[in-house]
């Protein structure tokens, strides 16, 4: 008979290294016709992080992120950046690229305080404008700025910045230190049916709500998450490498090592619980690799749920299950036996 | 051994050895490299192409087996003027992300939607099953997919 059950499971994950240094750094420069060029050593894998690194410059710059040119991932041009791991773009590489954007923008604002007869620290940049704060009628187009810093002024509007996660070091002696510089929270329930005479699992349901501080991207937040449900659910039920016992991967092929397909994936409702981290650009942190982390914790608790078998080993294959069934019934009937 | 064949419409030849597969033909003889050597033994589904509407995992069809057969890549689904449905609602939903399993799926859903011009979820993950997505758990690809249906049946309405 199948049996539903219902579980969850809670994470919370660091963002970047564990106290070891992960710099990323950035360049921008304003050119004259208003757009600017973002110069990231960082790599896109699909994830969206250029657009979303674009959306960062772009709106420190008051521009559209479609002005924003991004140039990424070169070694003979792009500055230093510690990678697309660790789930540390959009907070560490996004953070460069932030203070990089603000110090080309405070030469846009040396450059226009004159023109428009005030001080730097009265300007703003919106919509490709630079313009006096309560005065928007008082602006100028970033372009002519951009211009005006470049061919009048000799200042082209550029700034290139670093950033490093600040963290502590652990105290040998008592233990204590400041391993990462922020962290994301999460939770997944997960609803299963569970067939008792097969042991097969299939997931129905996940509901997964996560923090990711700021939500630069929706679209791009909810298809991380969907993403990392699916590696969860293949974690929690299918992926297992398999070696002999001379350690040789028995199978080492999409044939025999199974991960989800289209029909493996559950109904998901995706909730992004905007959190403003004013150490992150924007208030962002990070949402990669988290999405993956407490799916198959939920999976195992709906399966206990369930069939009241406590899967301690995963992934839980049918043969799994079942055996903790036949297992769980065998002592069931133990204690169901007559005192001699 | 000379093939002929249709490729994306155009009448095609090559003269291949005869353990060349149709997806080696595609990408070495042609340069159509949309459809991708992923696994080569026919478990992932990045390399399908239509052959006669069907769609099929071109590592596992020889070069000799599409004599006089008519192909459809993902080459040919956009023109110089617009994206495929299919394609523009993949773009608009962000359904792919590192992009390496998108010209299979699409085609998959291609010929789902050019059998089943209304398919429901069901249909649409059971279409797309011999495609395998590591990145996106497939969820915005049926959304995808379940749109471009929607904007086909409006386009053929209104035609």
């Amino acid at each position: 008979m199948k049996q539903k059950g219902k579980g969850i499971g809670c994470m919370w994950y660091p963002i970047g290294f564990t106290v070891a240094a992960n710099p990323s750094a950035a360049t921008v420069k304003v050119n004259e016709d208003g757009t600017a060029t973002l110069l990231t050593g960082t790599v896109e894998t699909g994830q969206g992080s250029l657009t979303v690194l674009g959306q960062i410059a772009a709106e420190e710059l008051g521009i559209s992120t479609d002005d924003v040119h991004v140039v990424s991932a070169d070694t003979d041009t792009t500055p230093m950046d510690t990678g697309a791991i660790a789930s540390r773009t959009t907070y560490v590489t996004g953070n460069a690229i932030k203070l990089a954007a603000e110090k080309a923008k405070e030469i846009l604002f040396e450059v226009a305080a004159p023109m428009l007869n005030v001080k730097p620290s009265q300007l703003e940049a919106v919509d490709r404008k630079v313009q006096v704060k309560g005065f928007p009628q008082r602006n100028l187009p970033i372009s002519e700025v951009a211009l005006q810093a470049q061919f009048v002024q000799g200042r082209p509007p550029i700034g290139s910045a670093s950033f490093n996660p600040p963290t502590v070091d652990m105290d040998p002696e008592t233990g204590q230190g400041k391993p990462f510089s922020t962290y994301v929270y999460a939770t997944q329930i997960a609803e299963v049916e569970v067939d008792d005479e097969t042991g097969q699992v299939d997931v129905l349901y996940m509901s997964a709500a996560h923090d990711c501080g700021t939500a630069i991207n929706p679209m791009l937040v909810e298809g991380q998450i969907q993403g990392g449900i699916s590696m969860g659910v293949g974690f929690a039920l299918q992926e297992e490498m398999l070696f002999d016992e001379k350690g040789v991967q028995i199978n080492p092929n999409l044939t025999n090592y199974i991960m989800p397909t289209s029909l493996d994936m559950p109904e998901i409702d995706v909730d992004i619980v905007e959190n403003f981290d004013p150490t992150g650009p924007f208030g962002a942190k990070g949402v990669g690799e988290p999405t993956a982390v407490p799916t198959a914790a939920a999976i195992c608790n709906a399966i206990f749920d369930a069939v009241g078998v406590r899967v301690t080993s995963l992934p839980a294959t049918a043969e799994k299950v079942l055996k903790l069934i036949k297992e769980k019934r065998a002592n069931e009937n133990k204690q169901l036996a007559p005192a001699e | 051994m000379d093939v002929k064949l249709t490729i994306n419409g155009e009448e095609k030849s090559a003269s291949v050895p005869p353990e060349t597969t149709l997806l080696r033909l595609l990408r070495e003889e042609f340069n159509l490299t949309g459809a991708k050597i992923g696994c080569d033994v026919g478990d992932c589904g990045a390399c399908t192409v239509i052959v006669d509407g069907i769609a099929t995992n071109s590592c596992l069809m020889l070069a000799g087996q599409v004599q006089g057969r008519s192909i459809e890549t993902i080459e040919g689904l956009a023109n110089m003027d617009d994206y495929h449905p299919l394609q523009k609602n993949f773009e608009d939903l962000g359904s792919l992300q590192c992009g390496f399993c998108g010209p299979g799926i699409i085609l998959s859903a291609k010929q789902l939607l050019d059998d089943n011009p209304d398919p429901n979820k069901e249909e649409i993950q059971d279409a797309l099953a011999g495609n395998l997505c590591r990145c996106t758990g497939y969820t915005k690809i049926v959304e995808a997919v379940a749109d471009a249906a929607r904007e086909m049946r409006g386009n053929r309405e209104a035609a």
